[in-house]
């Protein structure tokens, strides 16, 4: 009976000690880097999530916004309104701090999107080409290869610029986002392809594969089902390094002007309107979004760090 | 003894690249064309000034003085005016200048592919009297003629013809797009659009040259921060415009000077009086509220204006009440007051005209035209929130930004205006006259506006020679734009260059920057 009643309660318990007692945590727990780098992430992605309930201002609806408020220093009230503003106000009379909670949604969506689609292509793509091999392959990764020649900001410029060419002018700032997370995708899905191909042109040839096509599957569950889950490792550290880079390919594209709309800016537009803004003084308007661009960005990229040791078997 | 002699062909090198004066200037916008009858904007008209010249040119202090014509006096009754050239001038490919250049020119910046066109409006007939000797015939008497052509620049008839560029071309650019030849000062060396022009001293120029600037560079520098970075660290000469909220520090500098003066620069917002419906956002499609003056007049009470100067411009700027400052000739006393900023009114008169829902457009704006220009239009977007109506704002660079106006893709925009001639009635045969190709009249009235008595008081400001009857009709053309609304006149931009300690200069309230009142100590 006793035995009964504690079954249920120690299952989960068991689940979460085998995890906890696993070789990934027992890396986690031992590095100091990675739990700082991982709460400085749960951090920042909390606080966009929730920017609406902890900004005291929405920066994106322009009626709020007091003209006067302008250039107000961190802390201190402005000179007109007697009003003040934590981080400060950026030339608008936008409240800094709100705006970059608001600016990390965009770039945290943006970054996390982008990745997302370059990595559904990229594998895809790198899965097609070693499993099928011959001319598809030679097709696929010379398409790679030639796109590698080319820094990826180009890449991502150049179908910005398509982009804004082909898309309605009325629909151009509604469809900025996307066409941003598209351009960043399309210019990222290299990585992935190579990384799954290498990996996938090992995995085809174990039995387990010569396996599942001898009892007759078809070669898309077992390019799905079988061989994917094993090439997935390497995916899982180019996605977190990747996530780094297309946060900072973002902040990058807004940074020239080619990015978010000016009325709705990610944390690359503010770093942009801040620098305008750096000889006169006024210095919050670039430090406060430099900084949190700065920590998202290295924190993403020390877990990615972390991860790759983690999940390489040579290194253990 | 190779060292040596190296040692002394450096030293020989450095005092050679020393002594030889080379200026390098910078401002936010390139100039899109070196063609001087292309576009008819100030980038463009105030660089070619050290390239090509007109008839008369304007001096340091805006006085005309002559250039290629050596003088002229009018021919009759006001039937027109007769202009005696300058002999033995040449063209910068050696070229000799005569009356055919002057005839040749007027038919070029005067052609349906000219943007200098409304220039001539005034025109029926240039005759060519002798080689030298050149009459410009008037439609009515035009006292103001030859004042108004200062920017009207002589190309050479062969050199245009040999190089298939006798007509110019805005759109897709000819060889005159690339390449210069006038008599000026100056003359290109090399062109690189968006990039770099070089400039040097023209040596068969007829005047006698003030500067002492061996070779000149001109570079874009669209942002602003590294503008003043450039000015600071000495990589250039001389920066237009300075940033204005980086006045305060570049005073401090013992190494650089601000040069400060107000421009006669107008900045407005304009509307799309023609559009039966609006272009942009949600609402394209829907009747165009900005037809109806009640709705124009809400705009103008909303836009806070003394918040811009105060925060924005600090301070730097006046605010304007027409579309020309209290410092043009014509200016209209009698108007000298803004619509005050009221929010409240605004609502009212929103509901009034029947959008007291308020209703969504599209704002575009150039982002390197203008002093803080796209920092004015957010600024706009969100006094204009205050009052239920949304803006989306579309700011690009100018390269963009006037074909898009030409082509009407806007609900509302932004615009400055400088009166060439430095009187009222520039804009008025601009801005607001009904857009008429065959009399030229209207050409940069995007929005289409249109009204009967400005039309018939335009030919009569033109015309009038007594100062008084003039004045009135002026005030009463001013007063029409202002009960209209047709434009929302905000302030006059102010005019902030920065240089180096070691570089003089002359600032034109123009913002022309000319090369030949430059000497570097």
């Amino acid at each position: 009976m006793t035995d009964a009643t504690q079954t249920p309660q120690s299952t989960p318990k068991t689940r979460f000690a085998k995890f906890w007692d696993s070789d990934f945590a027992w890396s986690f727990r031992h590095s100091p880097v990675a739990v700082i780098a991982s709460l400085v992430v749960v951090v920042l992605v909390l606080a966009a999530i929730f920017a609406p309930l902890i900004a005291p201002y929405n920066p994106f609806d322009p009626a709020t916004l007091n003209l006067m408020n302008g250039f107000t220093p961190p802390g201190t009230p402005n000179a007109f309104t007697q009003e003040t503003f934590l981080l400060g106000t950026d030339d608008q009379g936008r409240d800094v701090f709100s705006t970059i909670l608001y600016g990390l949604r965009i770039s945290l969506f943006v970054g996390t999107a982008a990745v997302l689609l370059a990595m559904i292509i990229g594998v895809i793509l790198g899965l097609v080409a070693a499993y099928f091999g011959g001319w598809i392959e030679t097709f696929i990764m010379r398409v790679a290869d030639v796109q590698l020649t080319f820094p990826a900001i180009l890449v991502a410029m150049l179908i910005f610029g398509i982009a804004k060419g082909v898309t309605p002018p009325e629909y151009r700032n509604e469809m900025a986002i996307y066409v941003l997370i598209i351009a960043i995708a399309l210019s990222d899905w290299v990585q992935f392809a190579r990384v799954v191909r290498g990996a996938a042109l090992v995995e085809k040839n174990k039995e387990y594969v010569q396996a599942a096509r001898l009892i007759g599957r078809g070669s898309f569950p077992i390019m799905f089902r079988h061989i994917l889950p094993n090439v997935l490792s390497p995916v899982l550290v180019i996605a977190t390094i990747s996530l780094a880079l297309a946060i900072i390919a973002e902040a990058t594209l807004s940074f020239l002007g080619v990015g978010a709309p000016p009325t709705q800016p990610s944390l690359g537009t503010l770093i942009r309107i801040g620098q305008g803004f750096l000889f006169s003084g006024e210095w919050w308007i670039l430090f406060f979004p430099a900084c949190t661009l700065l920590a998202l960005a290295l924190s993403v990229n020390l877990l990615g760090d972390w991860l790759r040791d983690a999940l390489n078997p040579k290194l253990r | 003894m190779t060292l040596r002699s190296s040692a002394i062909g450096l030293a020989l090198l450095i005092a050679g690249a020393a002594q030889a004066e080379e200026f390098k200037w910078a401002s936010t916008t390139d100039p899109q064309t070196m063609d001087p009858h292309a576009v008819n904007s100030a980038p463009v008209l105030g660089f070619l000034n050290n390239v090509y010249e007109g008839l008369v040119r304007r001096g340091k202090d805006m006085r005309v003085e002559p250039a290629l014509a050596v003088s002229w006096e009018p021919i009759g009754d006001g039937d027109g005016w007769r202009f005696n050239l300058r002999e033995g001038v040449t063209f910068h490919d050696g070229s000799e200048f005569n009356a055919q250049d002057v005839l040749f020119s007027y038919e070029r910046a005067s052609g349906e592919a000219a943007d200098t066109r409304s220039w001539f409006a005034p025109v029926s007939a240039v005759n060519v009297v002798d080689d030298y000797t050149v009459d410009f015939m008037m439609t009515a008497p035009n006292p103001l003629f030859p004042s108004s052509i200062a920017n009207w620049m002589i190309m050479d008839q062969g050199w245009a013809e040999a190089n298939e560029a006798a007509v110019p071309d805005k759109e897709t650019g000819n060889f005159a797009t690339l390449n210069a030849n006038g008599t000026g000062a100056f003359q290109v060396t090399a062109r690189e659009p968006g990039l770099r022009t070089v400039l040097e001293p023209f040596d068969g120029w007829w005047d006698t040259a003030e500067h002492n600037i061996s070779s000149a560079e001109f570079t874009p520098i669209q942002n602003p921060a590294t503008a003043v970075a450039a000015l600071l660290s000495g990589d250039v000469g001389m920066i237009n415009p300075v940033p204005i909220q980086d006045v305060s520090r570049l005073q401090g500098s013992d190494d650089v000077e601000v040069i400060q003066g107000i421009e006669a620069r107008v900045i407005m917002l304009g509307f799309n009086h023609e559009a039966d419906a609006l272009k942009y956002t949600d609402d394209a499609g829907k009747p165009n509220p900005f037809q109806d003056a009640r709705v124009r007049q809400a705009i103008a009470q909303a836009v806070n204006v003394d918040a811009i100067l105060a925060t924005i411009m600090r301070g730097n700027a006046e605010a304007a009440s027409q579309l020309v400052s209290p410092a043009m000739s014509g200016y209209s006393r009698a108007h000298a007051d803004r619509p005050t900023y009221d929010v409240e009114a605004a609502k009212a008169l929103l509901a009034e005209a029947g959008y007291g829902d308020g209703f969504s457009f599209g704002l575009k704006c150039p982002n390197d035209r203008y002093l803080n220009d796209e920092a004015v239009c957010q600024a706009v977007v969100s006094m204009l929130a205050q009052i239920g109506i949304t803006a989306e704002l579309d700011a690009m660079p100018v390269r963009n930004y006037w074909p898009e106006l030409r082509e009407d893709n806007y609900d509302m925009y932004l615009l400055g205006w400088s009166p060439g001639t430095f009187d009222a009635e520039h804009p008025v045969r601009f801005l607001v006259a009904t857009p008429n190709e065959e009399k030229k009249l209207g050409s940069w009235n995007f929005g289409g506006f249109s009204n009967a008595r400005v039309d018939e008081l335009l030919p009569m400001i033109q015309s009038e020679l007594d100062a008084d009857k003039r004045q009135a009709m002026l005030d009463e053309v001013t007063g029409i734009i202002q009960d209209e609304h047709v434009y929302v006149p905000m302030y006059v931009q102010p005019l902030v260059w920065g240089t180096r300690s070691n570089v003089d200069l002359t600032q034109r309230p123009d913002n022309f920057f000319l090369l030949r009142w430059v000497t570097i100590n």
